[in-house]
């Protein structure tokens, strides 16, 4: 126990992300409750007609304010009337603090089963995230949920903790932010953070390309499971024959419709695109295998060249798009220009230790083009980037996970004794 | 007593069937209990072999499990969640662990000591005033500095990303460092020490920084980060010719070694040819890009020679050669060095002179007669090899000259018989006389002429000995034989 200086104190791990929140015992490999970070949430207008009685599945809904909202896998993606579907994350910082408490507390209570008060909580943060987020998550914390002792640490410097370094070149591929960030020593180099919302242009560029119409097939209509009474199976790229739940579209609103449609977007995007891992080049790109996908409406088609062209996006902007000044900019842009402002001592040392994590990283044969990337530019270079997903989308959890058992960081955590003395000004102190 | 079952077991016949082969059961139990299966031989394998089995394999084969190791106590261990306070904390935070129910229940925490807080220079306004004061730091500045750097343990990189004074100048990475180095240093030699000096000289030696050198250096870490992808292919592609140039080099050394050996023979006293590739390595880029080019030529053995390394001997070493005997005998500086033109060393008896094989008796009887034995120099020094050169060279001389004496002697006698012949016989000259004359008149000629042209043939023959012997030999000119032997003798004494 003491040979690798680990001593647990029980300690939680909290790492909210866009799409998901981890939470689970520092010292385990995998987060005990993952959680998606949307939530689902009936206005008070629309409450008072039909009753919920009957949507009170296990004690997954909570009552945040006078709404009625639900967390958790049951909570966006049940249908239910008149449900509206809010994500308090954007642009991987929290925008909206209000039912953050609610959905912490739906993991570590309904999930997990744990009394917050009991345990110290480590809690992640962006690396560009602000101060008085920060604060406001210490206050959250100390005061909601009387936590005994509280810390905030940067993902990207739990990522290169996971991936067992001190110094690393983190790059994070989530689902709305990329970022690049150079990380010495266990400290964040500010001046090298780079990060801009390149998922979200994939993400545009993927439904764009399902939607619209095609020579080969119609456009895909992006219903979901949820909305469809009755299919029939027809050939690919044929017209789908579907029957819609007339009863439910009524009740269906705006929020949940958009994000059904972006989660079949994604789950397009995770079953069929792929990166080509040597560049573009449309000679190698007939030899690859064309791949089918069947939405919920029946509807099926192969996909060829253009399920390689939604990776690109990572990696290579087309003319009309690089023209833009507001178009994200793409992997290798990053990695330049993050470079760019560090140290040129440190350049070869971050270079030799790039981690690739994140979930969005996954997509096929994204860590190979990155390495072609890179060895365009730099004649040594070390990518690590773990091949077990669990590790690739939970790098930052895991990394808080090792940090908070460690028998030399319990002298780092905010007690609840420093809170009340020093109030807000502890947490910039403290979380370098 | 031999029953009919023992009679049928000794003649190995199958037991009967009847009744009244009851008894025989005893002696068939009798043997399986005598002839017990040993431990270690597998009960298939005793069945075949029956009891011959060998005693030993018995004792050897005997299978026991590995003893299981004993891990320290082998009852259960009794852990309790114990809550603890952190001596590295300054506040009264109670976290709690698992812990062996036997350990010290008031224990420091073990990871406490991992604390180390490094060594914090404070100042005050005097002596800041007296010692610190620098133009381009103010006071309020320094001390920003030094709060930041102990806040990030002396890590710069991350001191200078977040090194953010307000209205302050920028400052580069070597400007903080600079600065919180020299103050450390003032600090500590203008501070009374209390401990040994050897102590204070090592922390001021840590404490040691030169900026210009770091600018440099970083400088050159840029600027080679900074080349394009062109720059380092042709430096890779340099560096490869230059490799396959130095192995072109050493196959032709090795190759020419081995045609040497063969024509001179293996003790020709070659010695090694010294590899200088390491000096080709380690040139700097700009060197290694002339040099590659100046290889590229097509080789020639006169171009790739390598070039000896002549050991630097002028002068330098005289006191020490006077007291060891040591003579060096520096080559021409008008010849190349190369390994044509190289003497390598020998023993100095290998080069002891020898008498000219013609004359070669007649010298060295001369020599026993003086009491000289050449054949076995007993100290060949420098000086002997020369005395007995000098030696042997008038000893040659004398024989010569004896000869060339003797031979005009006879000559002499000769003509003075010829001439008692004539006055004797009148003058009833035949052809073969006339002819005689003509010779005599020719060879009565004055003798500074002769020598004249004498010394312009053996200017022309003074290549070797033997070359202006035989010229010699060719003229039939007698008379002139003693003075052109002075002459190549002579000559020879000069060369």
């Amino acid at each position: 126990m003491v040979n690798y200086g680990g001593d647990e104190v029980s300690a939680l791990v909290i790492d909210i992300g866009s799409s998901s929140l981890r939470a689970g015992y520092a010292g385990d490999d995998t987060p005990k409750a993952i959680i998606p970070s949307p939530y689902g949430y009936i206005p008070p207008s629309a409450l008072s007609g039909d009753g919920d009685a009957t949507m009170n599945e296990n004690g997954t809904s909570e009552v945040a304010g006078k709404a009625k909202s639900y967390f958790g896998h049951s909570g966006p993606s049940i249908w239910r009337a008149n449900m509206e579907i809010g994500n308090p994350i954007s642009d991987g910082l929290i925008a909206d603090f209000g039912p953050i408490p609610a959905l912490i507390r739906h993991a570590l209570e309904d999930v997990m089963h744990c009394t917050a008060s009991e345990h110290p909580i480590l809690v992640t943060e962006p690396s560009w995230n602000t101060q008085a987020n920060r604060e406001r998550m210490a206050e959250i914390m100390f005061e909601e949920f009387q936590v005994p002792a509280f810390y905030i640490a940067n993902t990207s410097v739990l990522n290169t903790f996971a991936a067992g370094k001190g110094s690393a070149l983190v790059i994070d591929i989530g689902q709305s932010v990329a970022s690049v960030v150079p990380v010495v020593d266990g400290f964040v180099l500010r001046k090298g953070l780079q990060f801009s919302s390149l998922p979200k242009l994939v993400h545009a560029h993927a439904r764009h390309l399902l939607t619209t119409p095609n020579p080969v097939r119609p456009p895909a209509e992006l219903y979901p499971y949820q909305l469809i009474s009755s299919k029939q199976a027809v050939e690919p790229n044929a017209h789908p024959r579907y029957t819609l739940r007339e009863d439910r579209l009524a009740g269906t609103t705006r929020s949940w419709r958009e994000w059904y449609e972006a989660r079949e977007v994604e789950e397009w995007v995770q079953t069929v695109a792929g990166v080509l891992d040597q560049g573009w080049n449309d000679q190698l790109l007939q030899h690859r295998q064309h791949k089918q996908y069947e939405f919920p409406t029946g509807y099926n088609a192969w996909f060829g060249p253009e399920r390689f062209g939604v990776g690109e996006m990572y990696f290579h902007h087309t003319p009309q798009l690089a023209g833009n000044p507001d178009i994200p900019k793409h992997i290798p842009g990053l990695i330049t220009d993050s470079l760019k402002a560090c140290d040129p001592e440190l350049r070869q040392v971050l270079i030799s230790n790039v981690v690739l994590t994140g979930g969005g990283s996954l997509f096929s044969g994204l860590a190979d083009r990155l390495g072609s990337e890179l060895a365009r530019s730099f004649p040594h270079f070390k990518i690590h980037a773990p091949g077990n997903p669990i590790e690739r989308r939970y790098g930052g959890w895991l990394g808080g996970s090792i940090l908070a058992s460690l028998g030399t960081f319990h002298q780092l955590w905010i007690s609840r004794e420093e809170w009340q003395e020093h109030g807000k000004a502890i947490v910039g102190q403290r979380c370098k | 007593m031999a029953s009919a079952a023992d009679v049928r077991s000794i003649l190995s016949l199958p037991a009967t069937s009847s009744p009244a082969a009851g008894p025989s059961h005893q002696p068939k139990k009798q043997s399986t209990v005598s002839t017990r299966k040993p431990e270690g031989i597998s009960r298939e394998l005793y069945s075949l072999i029956g009891s011959s089995a060998p005693a030993l394999a018995a004792q050897l084969a005997k299978p026991r499990l590995k003893q299981k190791p004993n891990l320290g106590g082998g009852g259960k261990v009794k852990w309790e969640w114990r809550s603890f306070k952190n001596g590295a904390r300054s506040d009264s935070l109670e976290l709690g662990h698992w812990v062996k129910a036997t350990d010290k229940p008031n224990a420091d925490y073990q990871f406490a000591k991992y604390n180390v807080q490094p060594t914090v220079y404070e100042w005050s306004q005097d002596e800041y005033s007296r010692h610190l004061e620098d133009s381009e730091w103010t006071k309020e500045e320094t001390d920003y500095l030094f709060k930041i750097a102990h806040e990030y343990d002396l890590r710069w990189y991350i001191i200078h990303d977040r090194y953010e004074y307000p209205n302050g100048p920028t400052r580069e990475i070597e400007d903080l460092k600079d600065r919180y180095y020299s103050v450390c240093r003032k600090l500590v030699r203008n501070r009374t020490w209390a401990g040994d000096e050897a102590s204070k000289s090592q922390l001021l030696l840590s404490f040691q920084y030169d900026k210009e050198k770091e600018i440099l250096r970083r400088k050159y870490v840029a600027s080679l980060a900074s080349r394009t992808p062109e720059q380092i292919q042709e430096e890779e592609a340099l560096y490869i010719e230059i490799k396959r140039l130095e192995q072109n080099e050493r196959q032709f050394k090795r190759d020419r070694e081995n045609l040497l050996r063969t024509i001179a023979g293996v003790d020709s006293g070659l010695p090694d040819i010294v590899e200088d590739d390491a000096t080709l390595i380690v040139a700097d880029p700009k060197k290694k890009k002339l040099k590659g080019m100046d290889l590229d030529i097509p080789q020639t053995p006169v171009l790739t020679a390598p070039v000896m390394k002549r050991p630097p001997t002028l002068n330098k070493n005289a006191v020490y050669d006077a007291t060891h005997c040591i003579i060096r005998n520096d080559p021409p500086p008008t010849t190349p060095a190369t390994k044509v033109a190289h003497t390598p060393a020998y023993l100095r008896s290998f080069k002891i002179p020898y008498p000219k094989a013609a004359i070669a008796h007649k010298v060295n009887a001369l020599l026993t007669e003086i009491g000289v034995s050449h054949s076995r120099l007993v100290m060949p020094t420098q000086a002997n090899c020369q005395h007995l050169e000098s030696v042997i060279d008038a000893a040659t001389n004398l024989v010569e000259l004896k000869k060339v004496l003797d031979k005009v002697n006879q000559d002499v006698e000769v003509l003075k018989n010829r001439l008692e012949l004539r006055e004797d016989g009148g003058d009833g000259g035949s052809v073969a006389d006339a002819m005689e004359t003509d010779d005599r008149g020719e060879t009565a000629e004055p003798e500074g002429e002769n020598r004249r042209s004498q010394s312009v043939m053996s200017a022309r023959s003074t290549r070797s000995r033997k070359h202006s012997r035989r010229s010699m030999s060719v003229s039939s000119v007698d008379t002139a034989v003693p003075a052109s032997t002075r002459t190549v003798v002579k000559r020879q004494k000069r060369m």
